[in-house]
């Protein structure tokens, strides 16, 4: 399979790390010049820019959380002023405080090539049609393969959220060769194509690219057999770049992280003691090349290793295991992520709910296809009319429905 | 073609340079662009030895030049073109070239092609070969002096400020000669204060802002780039929300 950019994707590690030193320096500049939140971090640990002589220094650099982005949310963790930004993104379902992310043109520059470099790895040419398959209000990330693949010359299907029976209708009518979705939504097309008893075959499919959620091995085997795929894993962070922070090779022995923008460590969650090569932990990754919204060593909450071994496709980036955990209480809903935060914050608004609850998911091939909310009712709630009961549960149902961007099933609870 | 890592230098007490890091690979024209007073012909100095460095690595074509005398640097074909006294007034332009081949003495064969290639390159210096460097114009000392450079088959031609004082319609020129030594095969470190033309003609640059590497990027790239301007005349909003 070509490489997309082989001179960065093949460079020998050492010289890789020469380089990522001087990118590392230069945002550790940066980052201390230009947002009072590092400069803060930086003089409260003694730190100055200057201690950063090798990447062994990296440890030195305080973490960065997501709740720091939360505090300093609008425009403090921003390291251009809002005239240099051209995009504003903002994730959905997350608790407390909003976040924002800035995107200068270069940055999404830099986003939409390396999204290219997974689809261009994995043998997506100027001859496929990629139907696009996410959702586009809900999951930041969809507009990239738009822009990647216009970038490789590829047509591009938008489905977006159609039901699965208009996605298979386009996938026949189009000839689509590429599907790229959450792995739950290309299960649910999967079910129908054999529910109609269409053969796979008669699909011009060849290619799955999912992420978004965790899915295991197994759902892979199961959508490669009855799509008549090749199907690979894409990782992204919501907070740097969502997708794009590493994909598939077609030796499918981890994820490539693309180490010339991101500086991948895996640290202990609960130490934050830096770990070795192959050893599971938190993967923290620092961007090398972000001009909008440097972050230096965000916790990403995802449980991976690292390995820098040779692949067979000849890319000497590092490889990340397929991120499957998580070290946070987060879980993944057909794509949508849910925060046990968000829903006591969404139970804190609706008198006479909570503040107890229980999430029960549903799940369908090892991946959350369905998620019930067991929720605290006060008993003048609990003992009043069935009507009154169902209007509760429906007006809770929407409250989430509103907060999470996704349909969960209420159920009502006495109070512990 | 050249490592260097963590240079800093010093004024006396005062720190100039800070942990400065860059590489140059064989073939680019790189730029090193920043405000007056940044750093940049200090950091040529340091990189040719003329200047000392405490710490820190600098490694061309595979060599640690950190104890090298700077003769010897430049025996390794690492030229630097520097910015004021370019050229011996006094003597004239076939004597500026000869001396420019000081360190290739020895070898009269290479050196007469040597020469006949810069008048190829320059035909103003063959015409005025006999005059003293004092009566050429600006551009013509400019191109004298990078003229002298190439007497010594540099691999690595640093050259700093070329465009400094000279016409704009000179500047042009100047900056085509630079083109087309990089055609040549010669790898270029270019500083300059006139960030857009050097930048036109980079692959890559990088900024200091005083003593250190605030940004770099492919030459094209960082001429539209917001913070280059600022690195040149300042912080110019006053709160994020500016637009």
């Amino acid at each position: 399979m070509p490489i997309f950019k082989p001179d960065v994707e093949t460079l020998g590690r050492k010289e890789l790390r020469e380089l990522q030193i001087e990118k590392l320096q230069i945002v550790v500049n940066q980052a201390y010049a230009n947002v009072d939140f590092y400069r803060r971090k930086f003089d409260e640990a003694g730190l100055s820019p200057d201690d950063i002589k090798n990447l062994d220094d990296l440890g030195k650099i305080p973490f960065t959380t997501r709740k720091d982005l939360m505090d300093n949310y609008p425009y403090g963790m921003f390291a251009v002023p809002l005239r240099d930004v051209v995009r504003l993104q903002f994730p959905l379902g997350l608790h407390g405080n909003p976040i924002v992310i800035g995107y200068t043109r270069e940055d999404l520059k830099i986003w939409r090539e390396l999204v290219a470099r997974i689809m261009v790895g994995i043998g997506v040419t100027e001859h496929d049609i990629i139907q696009v398959a996410f959702n586009y209000g809900l999951f930041m990330g969809a507009i990239r393969f738009n822009q990647s693949a216009e970038l490789i010359g590829a047509a591009v299907v938008p489905s977006s959220i159609a039901s699965a029976d208009v996605q298979i209708r386009i996938m026949q009518d189009f000839r689509s060769t590429v599907l790229t979705s959450t792995p739950s939504f290309a299960v649910h097309i999967m079910e129908n194509v054999k529910r109609k008893g269409l053969d796979p075959k008669t699909l011009s499919l060849k290619t799955g690219l999912f992420g978004a959620e965790p899915w295991p091995e197994s759902v892979r085997r199961a959508l490669e057999e009855n799509l008549g795929i090749r199907a690979y894993d894409i990782y992204g962070v919501m907070e740097l770049i969502e997708p794009g922070v590493a994909g598939e090779c077609p030796a499918r022995k981890g994820l490539h992280i693309f180490e010339d923008h991101f500086l991948p460590e895996i640290v202990n969650p609960q130490t934050g003691g830096v770990k070795g090569e192959g050893e599971e932990g938190e993967l923290v990754l620092t961007t090398l090349t972000t001009g909008a919204y440097p972050l230096l060593r965000y916790r990403t909450s995802d449980v991976t290793a690292l390995h820098s071994t040779p692949c067979d496709c000849g890319r000497t980036l590092i490889r990340m295991d397929r991120a499957l955990r998580r070290t946070d209480q987060m879980i993944s809903v057909r794509g949508i992520n849910v925060f046990p935060e968000k829903i006591t914050e969404v139970l804190a608004t609706i008198p006479d709910a909570g503040p107890g609850y229980a999430l029960i998911p549903r799940t369908k091939y090892g991946m959350n296809d369905q998620l019930t909310v067991q929720v605290e009712a006060a008993s003048r709630i609990l003992d009043s009319r069935e009507e009154t009961k169902i209007a509760f549960q429906e007006a809770v149902q929407l409250a989430f429905r509103r907060a999470l961007g996704l349909r969960v099933e209420v159920e009502l609870m006495k109070k512990a | 073609m050249l490592k260097i890592k963590n240079i800093d230098a010093f004024f006396g007490k005062i720190q100039v340079l800070r942990h400065v890091s860059l590489h140059i690979e064989a073939g680019e024209i790189v730029s090193l662009i920043g405000a007056n007073g940044a750093g940049k012909t200090t950091l040529l100095n340091v990189i040719s030895g003329l200047h000392p460095s405490p710490n820190g690595s600098r490694v061309f074509l595979g060599v640690e030049t950190r104890s090298l005398r700077p003769e010897r640097i430049v025996a390794l074909g690492l030229i630097q073109v520097p910015e004021a006294d370019k050229v011996f007034s006094p003597l004239s332009v076939l004597e500026n070239l000869e001396l420019g081949a000081y360190i290739r003495r020895g070898d009269p064969r290479a050196l007469k092609k040597n020469m006949e290639e810069i008048f190829r390159l320059f035909p103003v210096l063959e015409e005025r070969k006999e005059q003293p460097a004092a009566l050429l114009s600006g551009g013509e000392r400019q191109m004298l002096a990078l003229g002298k450079a190439l007497m010594g088959s540099p691999r690595l031609l640093l050259l700093d400020e070329p465009s400094l004082g000279l016409a704009p319609t000179v500047v042009a020129e100047i900056f085509q000669t630079i083109r087309s030594l990089h055609e040549r095969g010669t790898t270029i470190l270019l500083v300059e204060q006139n960030a857009r033309d050097a930048l036109r003609i980079s692959r890559r640059a990088y900024v200091l802002d005083t003593g250190r590497i605030t940004l770099t990027g492919a030459g094209e790239e960082l001429i539209g780039n917001e913070e280059v301007k600022r690195a040149f005349l300042g912080k110019d909003y006053r709160g994020k929300w500016e637009r």
